[in-house]
C-alpha cells in the first residue's frame, strides 16, 4: 500500500515540479518583466531600482528560482503586491469558503446525478431515458454563469427569497444563513456537474447491464432489485468514485466562474482579482495551492480506488 | 416412460424491432429426460444458444418467443416473471461459456455461489460461507474454505469454470444447461471440467443440455444429440447412431469435414459455401444450397422439410433421409506412413531461441524477474514441409512464431533462414529477408485493415516493397484471388463484407503476394466455423503442393495438427518437450505431457469413449514468471520422481526412434504403441 | 473512394433522420451563415443611441437594446463570429498539437510516451478555466490570446483520445501484419493507424467545439477574454448581469443563443459518436477537461 502511494507520488511529483516551474517562469514572460508588474508601468528608475533590490531581482535567474522554490516548499509565497499581506494568509482566508462550496455542490450533484443515471439506465431508449438524457445534456450545455444569472433573476430579483450576492457564512456558526448563501451557487455548480456524473454513470451502468455476469445472476434466480443494487451498482460505482473525486478537485479552483457570478469570496475570485491587478506573487500562490490540492485529491482518489476494487493489487 | 424434465414444442424466437424481424429459432421441438445428457450441436448462427436462453426465459426483451416450453411443469412462455425467477436457480442451473466474464469481478466467489440459495430462502446468510466451501470441495477445488473468500480474478480459468459448475449445482436443479462450457479452456483443463461435470451430474441425477460446436465433446459426453442448422433441429438421435449413420446430409457432411485425431489422412471433404445468416435464409430447406443430396431437387428448394421419424428414437428433417447410405462413416485405421528419408538443406533453422520479458516491480519499476515466454526452442523446417508447434495457451508457441518473424525481439539463440542469420538484422536487410517468409494470423476479423479495399490489402506488401508494377500490378492481385479461390468480382469490396472463411483466404492471398518460401500460420483455422475449417485446410494443402511452400503451423487443435503436419513439436512453458515425425508422435508419444495431451483430446467417436481411459492432469499451466524447478512439468506429471524437481532433463533422442524428448522418464505408455488403443492406461496420480 | 464518399453521405443522412441532430445541424448552419454574412445583413452592432438605452424587445430591436442603446441582436450575431472564430481556431490548435502527440506517444511507447504524456499531465494539472486565465495573464488580453489559451486546454483531450485509439489499434493484427511484410513504423503510423483513427478524432472535434465556445464565453464573462468593443457573448452576459433589475432580457436572450450553440455541438457530437463508433455517449473527458464549473 505504501509502495503504491509512493509510486503514484513519484509519478505526480514531476508534474507538480514542471507546473510550478512554468508558473514561476510566467513572470519572466510578461512584457516588462516582473519589475514592470511590481513597480507599475509608470515607475521611475529609482522606484525600479528599489523594487529590484527589494524583491532580489538583481540576482541570477537560477538563484531566484531556487530561492522561490525553496520558499514555496515551506509555504512562503511572499507578500501580495497590492494587498501587502502574506500570500498564504490571503489564501488561507478564502480556502474554507471554497471548500464549503465544493462540498455543498458535490452533494447537490450526487443527489441529482445518481437517481437520474439509474432511472435512465434501467430502460435504455425509453421515453424516461430520453427525457433524463436530455436533462443531462441541458445541465452540461447551459453555461454556469448564465444559469447563475437565471437563478438570481428568479430567486433573488423576482421572488426575493435568497440573496443575489453570496457571502461566506461558516455552516457550523449559522446553518440557516450558510444554506441561504450557499443555495444558489451550490445549485448552479451542482446542476452542471450532475450532468457529467449522470452521463458517465448511465454509460457505465448500461454497459454493466449487458455484462455476462448479469445473465449469470439472472440464471440463479436473483431478484432484479438485488441484481441492480448489488451486482451492477458495485461495478458501475467503482469508476464513478474516480469521476466524483475529479469533480471535487475541479471545484477547488475551477469554480471561478460561479464565484464570480455570486461574488462569493472563494479562491477563484481571489485569483481573478490577482490577475486583474497583476499581483504576481498572489497569482503564483493561488495557482500552486490549487495545484497541490488538485493533485492531493487525485492521489486520494487513486488510493481509494485501489482500496475498494479487489482486482487492483496495490503492491 | 418417465416424464421429460423439459419439453419444447414449436419454439420460435424472433429478434429485432418493428418492421424488420429476424427469425433466429424457427420451430424447434425436443424433450430432455431426467439423468440424460442432450447435446445440441451447431455452428455459429444456428440458434443453439438462443434456444437454451429461451427455455428459461432469459432472453432480452427485444426477443419475441412463441411456442410452448414446459420446464418441470411450468409453462415458461406464459409464466409470470416471479415464477420464472423462482424456477431459475431451483429447477434449472446454468453454466456459460467464458468463465472470465460470467462471474462478477467485485464479489467473492463464495458469495456468488450461494447467493441464489440465499435469495430463494433456502440458506441462511450465516451458513453461506460453509455451504460455499462445501460446494467448492465437491468440484475438487483445493482449500475450499480459503477459496470461497477470494475474488474471481484470483482463480485460474479452469477453477473459475468449476466454481460456475458449483454455482449451477447449488440448488440441486433438475436441469442443467451448459452453453459451450469448455470452449474457452485448454484441452487438459477441458478434460478436468468435463470430468467434474459428468461426476456431479451422475451424483445428482440431473438432466443436462450441453451446447457445443465440438463433435469430440459430443461424442465424449452425450447420451442423445440434436443437430441444429439455420434455426432448426435437423436431426436427433442417440449419440452412437448419429456418429455411425447420420440421417441428415448436414450431419453427415459435418462428420466428414472434420479432421480426426484417430483416422486416415485422406483429404477432408468440406461443406461448400457458408453457414446461413439468420434473416437471409435460403428458400426451402436451409441446407439445400450446400447439400450434396438435394442440390438439384426442386422440392428441397421449395419446401422446408418437417422433422420426422426415420427410425426408432431418430428424427430427421430431410426430404430424402432414406437415401443416405446406412453404412457407417469410414473410421479407417490410420496407415503408418513411411516417411521418405530426404535430407535437403533446411529452410529455417532455429537454435536455442529465447524470448524473455522483464517483470518490473516496486516503486522504481526495476526489473526483478523475467517471464521466460520462450526458453530455448530449437527447430528446423525443410522446404515444402509442414512443421507444427502444438501446445496449450501460454506455452509460448505464438511468441516463438512472432520472434522468428522478427515481430518480437528475441533475447537469445539464433534464427537462420535460407542459410542466413536473420536475428538482429538491421531494418533494410530484415525487410528483404521478410519477403521470403510471411505470416498468417489467427483472427481474420482483426488482421485486415478495415478502411482498405481487399484489393489494396492484398497489394499492400507489394507496394511496401516497391514491387507492385514489377510483379504485375492489378493482374498479379487478380491471380492471387484466383489462387485462393475468391472471385475477382470481389476485388473492390471492403473486409466487413466478407465472411470469416473468405477473410482468411484474403489473409492467405496477402501472405502469398511476395512469393514467399515459408508461411508461419498462427492458428489459421481456430476462429472459423467447423464446416469452414476444412475448406481452409484443403486450400493450404493445395497451395503447399502447387507452390512448394514450407509451413510452420502453430495450433492447439491436435486433430488439425495431425492432419496437416509432417513433423510435430509439442511445447510446454516455453520449451519443446517432444518432437517427432507426425506419426511417430501421435502413435508412440514418449513424453508424459504429450501422452496426457493426446489422451485429453476428445475423439469424435462415441465407440471409443467407454474403452479409452483418460489421463486427467491435475492443476493448470503454472505462471511462466515463476516456473517450477527442474522439469517444469513435474508438479503435474504422473511419472515425476525426485530427480524431476531437481534437474531439468535434456532434450535428446529417444532410443532409435525419430523422436526427441525432454524427460527423465521418457517411454511409451504401458509399452503400447497406440495411445488410442483400447484398454486401461495409467491414470494420473 | 466512391464507397467512402457514399459512406459520408449516409452518415449525414442518418444524422438528419434523427430530429434532435437535424435541429442541431440546422441551427449551427444558420448561425454560421449569419456570422459569415453579418456584414451584409441590416445590422448595426456599434451604433450608439443613448436615448434608446435599455429598451426591451421591440419590432426594430428584436432582442432590445443595451446600456449604450446598441441593438442586442446585432451584437449577438457579430458575437457569434467572435465565438465561432475563437472556438474553431482553438480546436484546430488543440487537434494539430494533440493528435500528433497522441500518435507518437501511443505508437512508440517507452520514453517518448512518458515524456509526452507528462507534458500533457501538466496541461491537465489545473482546471481548464484557470489554465486559460493564467495563459492570458501572461499573453495579455486579446482575441489571439483567448484563442491560444482555449486551444492549449484542448490539447490533452486530443492527445489522450488519439493515444487510446493508437494503443488499441497497435495490438490489432492488421497493424502487426504490415510490420510483418516489412512496412516501416512511419508507414504504419500514417497509412494504417491514422486512417483508422479519424472517427474518434472527428467526434472529439465536434465535442470540443462546444467546450471551447463555453470556455471562451466564460473567459469573456470574467473580463479576461476577447476585449471590448468587439462584441462577444460572454462580455454581453457580464454587462447584462449588472442590469438584471432594469433589463432582464439583456442577460437572458444572448444566453439562450449561447446555450443553444453549445447544446447543438454537444447533441451533434453524441450523435456522431453513436454513428461512427457505435456507442451513444462519447467518452467523457476523464479529467473533467474543459469543465468550467
Amino acid at each position: 500500500m505504501i509502495g503504491f502511494v509512493l509510486r503514484r507520488l513519484l509519478q505526480l511529483a514531476p508534474v507538480l515540479l514542471l507546473a510550478s516551474t512554468a508558473i514561476w517562469a510566467m513572470i519572466y514572460a510578461v512584457p516588462g518583466g516582473p519589475i514592470g508588474a511590481i513597480a507599475g508601468d509608470n515607475a521611475n528608475p529609482e522606484q525600479i531600482a528599489a523594487a529590484t533590490a527589494q524583491f532580489g531581482l538583481d540576482r541570477p535567474v537560477l538563484v531566484q528560482y531556487a530561492d522561490w522554490l525553496w520558499n514555496a516548499i515551506r509555504g512562503d509565497f511572499g507578500i501580495s503586491i497590492r494587498g501587502r499581506a502574506p500570500v498564504l494568509q490571503l489564501i488561507g482566508e478564502r480556502l474554507p469558503a471554497t471548500l464549503q462550496l465544493a462540498v455543498a455542490a458535490t452533494i447537490v450533484s450526487l443527489v441529482i446525478g445518481i437517481p437520474v443515471a439509474i432511472a435512465s439506465a434501467l430502460r435504455p431508449g425509453s421515453w424516461l431515458d430520453r427525457v433524463l438524457s436530455g436533462w443531462s445534456a441541458l445541465a452540461l450545455g447551459v453555461p454556469t454563469f448564465w444559469l447563475g444569472i437565471l437563478l438570481i433573476l428568479v430567486f433573488a430579483v423576482e421572488l426575493r427569497w435568497l440573496p443575489s450576492a453570496s457571502a461566506y457564512v461558516p455552516i457550523w456558526e449559522n446553518p440557516i444563513g450558510a444554506l441561504r448563501n450557499l443555495a444558489l451557487p451550490a445549485l448552479t455548480l451542482g446542476i452542471y456537474v450532475s450532468g457529467i456524473l449522470a452521463r458517465f454513470l448511465r454509460a457505465s451502468l448500461v454497459s454493466e447491464l449487458r455484462a455476462d455476469y448479469v445473465r449469470t445472476a439472472r440464471s440463479k434466480g436473483l431478484p432484479e432489485r438485488q441484481i441492480v443494487g448489488v451486482h451492477i451498482l458495485r461495478n458501475a460505482l467503482l469508476p464513478f468514485v474516480t469521476i466524483v473525486g475529479l469533480m471535487m478537485a475541479n471545484f477547488i479552483g475551477g469554480a471561478v466562474v460561479t464565484e464570480a457570478v455570486f461574488t462569493y469570496p472563494g479562491i477563484g475570485r481571489l485569483l481573478i482579482q490577482a490577475i486583474s491587478t497583476r499581483d504576481y506573487p498572489l497569482i503564483q500562490g493561488c495557482i500552486v495551492i490549487i495545484l497541490v490540492l488538485y493533485i492531493a485529491i487525485n492521489l486520494a482518489v487513486d488510493v481509494l480506488y485501489a482500496y475498494i476494487d479487489p482486482r487492483i493489487d496495490y503492491r | 416412460m418417465v416424464d421429460p424434465v423439459l419439453s419444447v414444442r414449436g419454439l420460435k424466437v424472433d429478434f429485432g424491432g418493428e418492421g424488420r424481424s429476424v427469425p433466429v429459432v424457427r420451430g424447434v421441438d425436443f424433450d430432455v429426460y431426467p439423468n440424460e445428457v442432450l447435446c445440441i450441436v451447431g455452428e455459429s448462427g444456428s440458434g443453439k444458444s438462443v434456444t437454451s436462453l429461451a427455455v428459461t426465459g432469459l432472453l432480452s426483451e427485444t426477443a419475441r418467443v412463441a411456442g410452448s416450453i414446459r420446464l418441470c411443469g411450468i409453462d415458461v412462455t406464459t409464466a409470470a416473471p416471479e415464477t420464472l425467477r423462482k424456477m431459475r436457480g431451483s429447477d434449472v442451473g446454468f453454466i456459460f461459456q467464458d468463465p472470465t466474464t460470467t462471474l462478477n469481478p467485485v464479489l467473492t466467489v463464495g458469495r456468488q455461489i450461494t447467493e441464489g440459495e440465499v435469495a430463494h430462502g433456502r440458506l441462511k446468510k450465516s451458513d453461506a460461507h460453509a455451504r460455499a466451501a462445501e460446494l467448492l470441495r465437491e468440484v475438487d477445488i483445493a482449500d475450499p474454505e480459503g477459496r470461497a473468500g477470494q475474488y474471481p480474478h484470483q482463480f485460474s480459468g479452469g477453477m473459475r469454470q468449476r466454481a460456475v459448475i458449483a454455482m449451477a449445482m447449488a440448488g440441486q436443479p433438475k436441469l442443467i444447461i451448459a452453453d459451450e462450457p469448455t470452449t474457452a479452456l485448454d484441452v487438459t483443463v477441458q478434460a478436468q471440467v468435463l470430468a467434474v461435470l459428468a461426476r456431479r451430474q451422475a451424483e445428482m441425477g440431473s438432466a443436462v443440455i450441453l451446447i457445443t460446436h465440438d463433435l469430440g465433446v459430443v461424442a465424449e459426453v452425450a447420451d442423445r444429440v440434436a443437430v441444429m442448422y439455420g434455426g432448426r433441429i435437423v436431426e436427433t438421435a442417440p449419440v452412437a447412431e448419429i456418429f455411425a449413420s447420420p440421417r441428415h446430409p448436414y450431419t453427415r457432411a459435418l462428420l466428414r469435414s472434420i479432421p480426426r485425431i484417430d483416422t486416415s489422412d485422406s483429404r477432408l471433404d468440406p461443406i461448400p459455401g457458408q453457414p446461413p445468416i439468420p434473416g437471409a435464409l435460403p428458400q426451402g430447406c436451409a441446407f439445400q444450397p450446400r447439400c450434396a443430396v438435394g442440390q438439384d431437387r426442386p422440392i428441397c428448394a421449395a419446401e422446408d422439410p418437417a422433422l420426422r421419424a426415420v427410425g426408432e428414437n431418430r428424427l430427421s428433417a430431410c426430404h430424402f433421409a432414406e437415401e443416405l447410405p446406412v453404412a457407417p462413416l469410414a473410421a479407417e485405421p490410420r496407415l503408418h506412413a513411411v516417411a521418405a528419408p530426404k535430407k535437403p538443406e533446411p529452410l529455417l533453422v532455429v537454435d536455442g531461441l529465447k524470448v524473455h520479458f522483464p517483470v518490473k516491480t516496486g516503486v522504481l519499476r526495476r526489473t526483478t524477474g523475467w517471464v521466460k515466454a520462450v526458453d530455448g526452442v530449437s527447430l528446423s523446417v525443410n522446404p515444402g514441409e509442414t512443421v507444427s508447434l502444438v501446445g496449450e495457451s501460454g506455452c509460448g508457441k505464438t511468441t516463438t512464431g512472432r520472434a522468428i518473424m522478427g515481430l518480437i525481439r528475441a533475447t537469445g539463440g539464433s534464427i537462420r533462414f535460407a542459410g542466413q542469420s536473420i536475428r538482429d538484422l538491421d531494418r533494410g536487410s530484415m525487410r528483404k529477408a521478410r519477403r521470403q517468409m510471411q505470416y498468417v494470423f489467427q483472427d481474420p476479423y482483426a488482421s485486415l485493415n478495415p478502411v482498405l479495399s481487399v484489393e489494396d490489402i492484398v497489394a499492400e506488401p507489394l507496394r511496401i516493397h516497391g514491387l507492385y508494377d514489377e510483379m504485375g500490378g492489378a493482374r498479379r492481385i487478380a491471380e492471387l484471388f484466383d489462387l485462393v479461390g475468391l472471385s475477382r468480382t470481389m476485388l473492390g469490396r471492403f473486409p466487413s463484407e466478407f465472411s470469416g472463411g473468405q477473410k482468411q483466404r484474403i489473409g492467405i492471398a496477402r501472405a502469398l503476394a511476395l512469393q514467399p518460401k515459408l508461411l508461419i500460420l498462427d492458428e489459421p483455422v481456430a476462429a472459423l466455423d467447423v464446416s469452414i475449417q476444412a475448406q481452409v485446410i484443403n486450400l493450404l494443402q493445395d497451395l503447399q503442393r502447387e507452390l512448394g511452400l514450407a509451413y510452420l503451423f502453430i495450433a492447439h487443435n491436435l486433430s488439425v495438427v495431425r492432419h496437416v503436419s509432417d513433423r510435430v513439436a509439442v511445447m510446454y512453458l516455453g520449451r519443446i518437450v517432444e518432437e517427432s515425425s507426425r506419426d511417430g508422435l501421435y502413435d508412440l508419444p514418449v513424453h508424459p505431457y504429450t501422452q496426457s495431451l493426446l489422451s485429453a483430446a476428445p475423439v469424435p467417436d462415441p465407440a471409443v469413449r467407454d474403452t479409452r481411459r483418460r489421463i486427467v492432469l491435475e492443476g493448470e499451466i503454472p505462471n511462466p514468471a515463476s516456473p517450477p524447478s527442474g522439469c517444469t512439468f513435474h508438479p503435474r506429471c504422473f511419472r515425476a520422481t525426485e530427480i524431476c524437481s531437481a534437474e531439468a532433463p535434456a532434450f535428446e533422442r529417444y532410443l532409435d526412434l525419430p523422436t526427441r524428448a525432454a524427460c527423465h522418464h521418457a517411454g511409451p505408455l504401458d509399452g503400447r504403441r497406440n495411445a488410442f488403443a483400447s484398454g486401461a492406461m495409467e491414470t494420473a496420480s | 473512394m466512391k464507397k467512402i464518399a457514399s459512406r459520408k453521405l449516409s452518415i449525414l443522412g442518418r444524422l438528419l433522420a434523427s430530429k434532435g441532430s437535424a435541429l442541431a445541424l440546422i441551427f449551427l448552419v444558420g448561425i454560421t451563415l449569419a456570422a459569415i454574412f453579418a456584414d451584409f445583413l441590416p445590422l448595426n452592432p456599434v451604433g450608439q443611441k443613448l436615448a434608446n438605452a435599455l429598451k426591451g424587445p421591440s419590432a426594430t430591436n428584436w432582442f432590445g437594446t443595451d446600456e449604450l442603446g446598441r441593438d442586442i441582436l446585432s451584437r449577438v450575431i457579430f458575437g457569434a463570429r467572435t465565438s465561432l472564430v475563437t472556438a474553431g481556431g482553438a480546436v484546430m490548435i488543440a487537434a494539430l498539437v494533440g493528435v500528433p502527440i497522441g500518435l507518437v506517444a501511443g505508437f512508440f511507447g517507452g520514453w517518448r510516451d512518458a515524456a509526452l504524456m507528462r507534458f500533457v499531465d501538466v496541461l491537465l494539472a489545473l482546471p481548464a478555466i484557470l489554465f486559460a486565465m493564467a495563459m492570458i495573464a501572461v499573453l495579455g488580453r486579446s482575441q489571439a490570446a483567448a484563442l491560444i489559451a482555449v486551444g492549449l486546454t484542448g490539447i490533452p483531450s486530443f492527445a489522450r483520445i488519439t493515444r487510446a485509439q493508437v494503443l488499441t489499434l497497435r495490438k490489432r493484427d492488421f497493424v502487426t501484419a504490415v510490420e510483418a511484410f516489412g512496412g516501416t513504423a512511419t508507414y504504419n503510423m500514417f497509412r494504417t493507424i491514422l486512417p483508422n483513427s479519424w472517427s474518434p478524432i472527428f467526434v472529439q472535434v465536434v465535442v470540443l467545439c462546444s467546450v471551447a465556445i463555453l470556455l471562451e464565453a466564460a473567459l469573456s464573462f470574467l473580463g479576461v477574454g476577447v476585449p471590448p468593443p468587439t462584441p462577444s457573448w460572454g462580455e454581453m452576459l457580464r454587462t447584462g448581469k449588472s442590469y438584471l433589475h432594469e433589463a432582464p432580457y439583456y442577460a437572458v436572450l444572448p444566453g439562450i443563443v449561447l446555450t443553444l450553440t453549445i447544446l447543438s455541438f454537444d447533441v451533434l457530437g453524441r450523435a456522431l459518436s453513436g454513428l461512427l463508433e457505435g456507442h451513444r455517449d462519447p467518452i467523457i473527458a476523464p479529467k473533467g477537461e474543459g469543465a468550467t464549473p
